[in-house]
């Protein structure tokens, strides 16, 4: 008994000491089970590559001259690596030469996404008050995140607008329950709001340019009152309605912004904000009609001393400085904020103003509503109300190419933010008799298909509203939102043909770029 | 891997070299895994752009951009 009593002693030790060794194996089981998986194959190649980590870690430093010296510091045995080459060398240049010859994959395309063949209308969203008080959609954008469409009201027509009141709209389109007769978010604004613009990385900030000429910025986040900034009435505002406004990186102080404004009283104005919520004058440009450079080519421009009246701008995604501006005479200019040149401007202004224009682009028959600037080479479009839309490089001033797209005012038109060759244009008005005019308001044209008329027309709506703006989302890149005269803003989703880039089509472009100039 | 020669710009050339020689150990074990009498001798990855080409090797590794005809 006694010699059983101390065995079932042990026996009890043990069983306990099992019970916790059990807990821990499971445990150790587990994280074996981690380093078989990934910890023990990343080991190994770290192990391999851990001498070399201090040769990555002096390319990371971005300095010219470390990036240059790497291939000196790394210690290579030439005899071996010349051995590795000739070995290699025979297999390699059958496969590029078998490559090239090759038609295995001649109409192979695979497809990652769903592809949808047709462009349908997603949202109808207009705002019933704006509706009955004939207001007009002036003004689109997309916010930061892409899931918030905003509308600006006015009107675009003439007269004196100054104290017609109306509204800003923004309406978020991933939101369940959304309502397209309600929006998330109106605001009230005292005067006829003619552009407006979100803010390119917070997603609640958005400016809009008035029919009085100033620049406000609301923040839709804060219930109470919107409003977070306002140039207000100074000698500095315009004196004209602002046509567009554009947020810019600030040069000076990182992760800070600054807002530009153009309107027709010739004035282009770089805003930044102040701590008492006014927006401040910061750098101006003028373009003065004397000072507008023009090549033989051109007739003189015979304006005098006037101002000439910009409508609409764009920045070139390739240089920051430079930027296109369309004028209500119709030409297009190439400007830069490094321009010296004070500007012959007679009211005073609290910051001098400069001549910012480099070149003059050959002009349309009207004036010009919108130009665009190319993600993907240094072209931009130019479109007005003549109906035609130029095809400008940057560098020169006869167009590359010249669409009579309608006999109807185009009043906007953007480049595609996803395939180079792809551009939207919106149309309306204008004298149309029932000849060959081209149905629908919102254009979209592909160069790939054809150089002479649009891929697809989409009839904004029944009746015969303009369209005035037009907006690529390029966060959803499928989504493509078009405001019109009738007060509506429609959601359209495009077809996947619209959306995906295909394999050549940046060389597709250079080469359009550079065969049409001969 | 570290670059030792190229004919592209350096940051690039980093990009691929880190990338590829992971994809190509994974290919190799892939290979390895299934028959392990096996090895892998060449690798090919075809894009809509363009064509790379790897030579593996126990030391090296040569890789090739190609833009094939279409």
């Amino acid at each position: 008994p006694r010699a059983l009593l101390a065995a079932m002693l042990t026996d009890r030790t043990a069983a306990g000491a099992e019970v916790e060794s059990l807990w821990r194996s499971s445990r150790s089981a587990r994280c074996e089970a981690k380093s078989c998986q990934t910890g023990k194959i990343s080991t190994t190649e770290t192990a391999v590559q851990s001498h070399t980590s201090r040769d990555a870690g002096v390319q990371t430093e971005q300095s010219k001259d470390a990036v240059r010296d790497f291939q000196q510091e790394v210690q290579v045995d030439y005899a071996s690596l010349l051995s590795f080459l000739q070995r290699v060398e025979a297999a390699v240049i059958k496969e590029l030469n078998k490559n090239w010859r090759s038609h295995a994959f001649d109409g192979f395309e695979v497809n990652w996404i769903d592809q949808s063949e047709t462009v349908l209308c997603l949202h109808n969203l207009s705002y019933p008050e704006a509706r009955d008080q004939n207001l007009q959609v002036t003004s689109l954008s997309w916010n930061a995140t892409g899931s918030v469409v905003a509308c600006s009201y006015g009107r675009l027509d003439g007269g004196d607008r100054s104290t017609e009141k109306s509204y800003v709209c923004t309406w978020n389109l991933d939101r369940r329950g959304l309502n397209p007769q309600r929006p998330d978010l109106v605001v009230d604004v005292p005067s006829s709001v003619m552009c407006v613009a979100f803010h390119p990385s917070q997603p609640a900030l958005i400016a809009g340019g008035l029919f009085s000429g100033e620049l406000v910025v609301w923040d839709t986040s804060r219930t109470e009152d919107p409003v977070l900034w306002r140039t207000g009435m100074t000698s500095d505002t315009h004196t004209d309605p602002v046509y567009q406004v554009a947020w810019l990186p600030d040069a000076k102080r990182r992760n800070h912004h600054q807002l530009l404004s153009v309107s027709t009283d010739g004035k282009i104005l770089l805003w930044r904000e102040e701590r008492d919520g006014r927006l401040a004058l910061a750098e101006g440009f003028a373009v003065v009609a004397q000072q507008v450079p023009h090549s033989a080519q051109l007739k003189k421009l015979a304006w005098g001393d006037v101002a000439v009246g910009v409508t609409s701008l764009s920045f070139s995604h390739f240089d920051p400085r430079v930027f296109v501006v369309g004028v209500e005479g119709g030409y297009s200019l190439k400007c830069s904020m490094a321009a010296e040149t004070p500007a012959l401007h007679r009211t005073g202004s609290s910051v001098p103003l400069r001549a910012p224009v480099e070149l003059t682009f050959s002009p349309h028959g009207g004036p010009v509503y919108s130009v665009s600037c190319s993600p993907f080479h240094n072209l931009f479009l130019s479109c007005g109300t003549d109906g035609r839309v130029h095809l400008h490089s940057m560098l020169q001033t006869q167009p590359l190419l010249s669409l009579q797209l309608a006999k109807k005012y185009l009043f906007c038109v953007r480049w595609s933010p996803v395939r180079p060759l792809v551009f939207a244009a919106a149309s309306g008005e204008g004298n149309c008799n029932k000849c060959s005019c081209l149905t629908g308001d919102v254009h979209l044209f592909d160069f790939q298909k054809s150089s002479q008329k649009p891929a697809l027309s989409i009839k904004q709506a029944m009746g015969d509203h303009p369209v005035y703006c037009v907006e690529f989302n390029s966060k959803q890149t499928r989504l493509l939102a078009a405001g019109d005269a009738a007060g509506a803003v429609r959601v359209w989703q495009l077809s996947s043909d619209f959306t995906e880039q295909g394999p050549r089509e940046l060389n597709q472009l250079e080469q359009l770029a550079s065969e049409i100039t001969d | 891997g570290i670059p030792i020669r190229t004919t592209l710009d350096n940051s690039t050339t980093v990009h691929y070299a880190g990338l590829l020689h992971q994809l190509t150990m994974k290919a190799r074990s892939t290979v390895r895994d299934i028959d392990p009498q096996n090895d892998l001798t060449f690798l090919r990855i075809r894009s809509k752009k363009h064509e790379i080409m790897i030579a593996p090797d126990k030391e090296y590794l040569l890789v090739v951009i190609q833009n094939p005809c279409e």
